[in-house]
C-alpha cells in the first residue's frame, strides 16, 4: 500500500514538473497586455480573454496550420513507409556496404545543421525549388537518418529465425516485413509516429529558411513572426502555442495506444 | 532463457547471419533506394560541401577563396573554441546521464498497469511537444531572480535562491535543467516501446529462479533494452553535443561567454560575423567530437551481448 502511494505521489509531483510551465503557457493566453503586466506569470488574469485566441483565429492563423497539418501529414507518412523499408533492409537483410551504409546515414546526424542549411538551401536553389513545397517537404519526406536508426534498433529487438517460417513457405522480404515482421513493429512504427509528427509540427529552422511567402508559412515561424513585430507580444505568442499544443495532444493519445502489446503483459512490479 | 547463444551484438548486429544470408541482394538495395536518394542529396552532399568550406576563406559577399589548412590553423589558437568545446562538455555531462537515468526509470513506473497510465504518459511527454520558442520565455520567466516560480519556492523554506541565468556559474546548469525537462519524457518513449519487447515469460523464468528485483533489472531488462539504450545514448549524446536553442532563446550564452557551447559559437561565426569558412570549420570540429564519442559508444556496447530468445 505504501508502495502504491509512493508510486503515485512520484508521478504525480514528476507530472506536476513536466506540465507547470505549460499553465503559464496556458494562464498568459486568456491575459490581455494589460493584465499580462499587472499579474504575476502564475496568476490567472481576471477575468479571463478570449481575444487572444480571437485575433489568432479569425486572421490567417487558421491558414497556417492547415499548412502545418499539410506538411506534418506528408512528411509522416513518408517517413513511416520508406525509414520502415530503409531500417528493415538494414537491420534483417545481408548485402554489401551494409554496415557502411548505415553509418554513413548515422554520420549525417553528427553534422551541426545551422551550417549544413546553407549549402542545402543553394542545392535546393539550383533545383529551382526554393519557396515551393517541394523544397519544404523533399530532405525528410524520404526517411530521416534518425527514423530508420530507430527502427533498425528495433527490427533488431526481435529474435533472428522469426523469418526462417515465411521463408520456408517461400515468402519474400516484402512479405516477410508486412506479414511478419511489422505487426511485432507497433510500438515501434506508434514511437515514429508520434516523434516525427510533433518533431515536424514543431520544425522552425528550415520552413524558416526555405519559404517566404503565407501560402506555406508554418505556425512555428508564425508565432515566431509575433515575436518580431513591435515589442513581444507574449500573450498573443503564448496562445498562438497553446492553439499548437491542442492537436499535437490528440495525435499523441491517439498513436500512444499502440506503444502496448497487443496481449497485455506486464511483470514489472 | 533457452540456449545461450549470443547470436546479436549488443547494438543489435547479428553476428550468425543465418537468416539474411541467400535472400537480401537487389531487393535490399531497393529497399534503401529511396532514403539512400533522400540522404545523399540533401544531407551528405550538404556535409561534404561544409567539409570543402572549412578549407576555404568566405564571408558570404566575397567569393569564396582556398585557404588551405588556414582556418585549421586559426583554430589551434583559438581559446574562445577550446573555451565552448569545454562548455559544451560541462552541459552534455549536466544532462545527459540524469535525463537518461530519470527517463528510463520513468519508463519502469509506467510500464505497469496503473490508473490513468494513458494520462501520465502524455503529461511526460508534454514538455517535448509545445513550442521551443515560447518554452525558453517561461524558463526566463520560472528563473527570474526576484519573482521567478523557482526562487520564490525556495524562499518559503528560507532559501535564497541564485540567480540562475544572470549568474555564471548557475546559467549552464539552468539550461542544462531546462534540457532535462524537455527531453527526459521523449526519451521515456523509447524505452517504454523497448520494454514492451521484452516476453514476460523471461520474467517469470526469472521469478521462478528465485530472482530478486533487482536482479530481474539487471540480469533481464537492463541486457534486453540494449538495442534501445544503444539508440537513445547515441541520438541523445548527438543532439546534446548540438544544443543551441535553448542556449539561443535563454541566455544568448552569457552572462559573460559561461554558456556558450559550440553551436552556438558556430551560428554567431556563421551569421553573427559572416565567417562562413571558419564556421565550418568549427563545425567540422563538432562533428569530429561527435563521431568520436559515438565510435566509442559503438564499441563499450558491441562488448556486451545479448542472447538468443527464440
Amino acid at each position: 500500500m505504501t508502495k502504491r502511494i509512493l508510486l503515485y505521489a512520484t508521478l504525480a509531483i514528476g507530472a506536476f514538473v513536466s506540465v507547470f510551465p505549460y499553465l503559464l503557457v496556458l494562464l498568459t493566453a486568456f491575459k490581455t497586455q494589460a493584465q499580462l503586466s499587472s499579474t504575476a506569470p502564475w496568476l490567472p488574469g481576471l477575468p479571463p480573454t478570449l481575444a487572444n485566441l480571437a485575433e489568432l483565429l479569425g486572421g490567417d492563423f487558421p491558414r497556417f496550420v492547415l499548412n502545418t497539418a499539410v506538411m506534418t501529414a506528408l512528411l509522416t507518412a513518408g517517413q513511416l513507409v520508406f525509414t520502415t523499408f530503409a531500417a528493415y533492409a538494414f537491420a534483417r537483410l545481408r548485402f554489401r556496404g551494409r554496415d557502411v551504409l548505415f553509418w554513413l546515414f548515422v554520420a549525417t546526424m553528427m553534422v551541426p545543421s545551422a551550417v549544413t542549411m546553407i549549402p542545402l538551401f543553394l542545392i535546393m536553389r539550383e533545383l529551382d525549388l526554393v519557396n515551393t513545397w517541394y523544397g519544404l517537404l523533399a530532405p525528410y519526406v524520404l526517411g530521416t537518418p534518425y527514423g530508420i536508426f530507430l527502427m533498425r534498433q528495433f527490427f533488431r529487438t526481435l529474435p533472428a529465425g522469426l523469418e526462417e517460417a515465411a521463408r520456408i513457405d517461400g515468402a519474400g522480404p516484402l512479405t516477410i516485413l508486412l506479414r511478419v515482421l511489422l505487426p511485432l513493429c507497433r510500438p515501434a512504427l506508434g514511437t515514429l509516429a508520434i516523434i516525427t509528427v510533433i518533431a515536424s509540427w514543431n520544425s522552425f529552422l528550415w520552413p524558416l529558411i526555405i519559404t517566404s511567402g503565407d501560402d506555406t508559412k508554418v505556425i512555428t515561424v508564425a508565432i515566431a513572426t509575433l515575436k518580431d513585430g513591435i515589442g513581444v507580444d507574449y500573450h498573443l505568442m503564448m496562445a498562438g502555442s497553446l492553439i499548437a499544443l491542442v492537436p499535437m495532444l490528440a495525435v499523441f493519445v491517439f498513436f500512444q495506444k499502440y506503444i502496448v502489446r497487443s496481449v497485455v503483459l506486464t511483470g514489472l512490479k | 532463457m533457452t540456449g545461450r547463444v549470443p547470436n546479436t551484438r549488443g547494438d543489435g548486429t547479428v553476428v550468425t547471419p543465418l537468416n539474411a544470408r541467400r535472400r537480401g541482394g537487389w531487393h535490399a538495395y531497393l529497399f534503401v533506394a529511396p532514403s539512400l536518394f533522400g540522404v545523399v542529396a540533401f544531407l551528405l552532399l550538404p556535409m561534404l560541401i561544409v567539409l570543402v568550406l572549412s578549407l576555404f576563406h568566405w564571408e558570404l559577399l566575397s567569393a569564396p577563396e582556398f585557404a588551405g589548412l588556414d582556418n585549421y590553423r586559426r583554430l589551434a589558437d583559438d581559446g574562445q573554441t577550446w573555451h565552448s568545446l569545454w562548455v559544451t562538455f560541462v552541459y552534455v555531462l549536466l544532462c545527459v546521464p540524469l535525463q537518461t537515468v530519470l527517463a528510463l526509470g520513468l519508463a519502469l513506473l509506467l510500464n505497469q498497469r496503473i490508473k490513468g497510465i494513458r494520462l501520465y504518459r502524455s503529461l511526460f511527454v508534454v514538455p517535448w511537444m509545445a513550442t521551443p520558442i515560447v518554452l525558453a520565455l517561461i524558463w526566463n520567466w520560472i528563473f527570474d531572480p526576484r519573482d521567478g516560480a523557482i526562487n520564490s519556492a525556495l524562499a518559503l523554506v528560507g532559501i535564497t535562491g541564485p540567480d540562475w541565468l544572470s549568474d555564471p556559474a548557475w546559467a549552464l546548469p539552468a539550461v542544462a535543467l531546462v534540457s532535462v525537462w524537455q527531453y527526459t519524457g521523449y526519451t521515456m518513449l523509447f524505452f517504454l516501446a523497448g520494454l514492451q519487447g521484452i516476453p514476460k515469460e523471461l520474467y517469470d523464468a526469472a521469478a521462478t529462479d528465485g530472482a530478486t528485483p533487482a536482479q530481474r533489472f539487471w540480469r533481464v531488462t537492463l541486457p534486453l533494452l540494449n538495442p534501445t539504450m544503444f539508440f537513445v545514448m547515441v541520438t541523445n549524446l548527438i543532439g546534446a553535443f548540438q544544443i543551441f536553442d535553448t542556449v539561443y532563446a535563454m541566455t544568448d550564452g552569457g552572462p559573460g561567454r559561461s554558456t556558450e557551447v559550440l553551436n552556438f559559437r558556430i551560428f554567431q561565426t556563421a551569421f553573427k560575423e559572416f565567417d562562413f569558412g571558419y564556421a565550418a570549420t568549427l563545425s567540422t570540429l563538432l562533428f569530429a567530437v561527435i563521431l568520436a564519442v559515438t565510435l566509442a559508444q559503438v564499441r563499450f556496447f558491441a562488448r556486451r551481448t545479448t542472447y538468443d530468445l527464440s
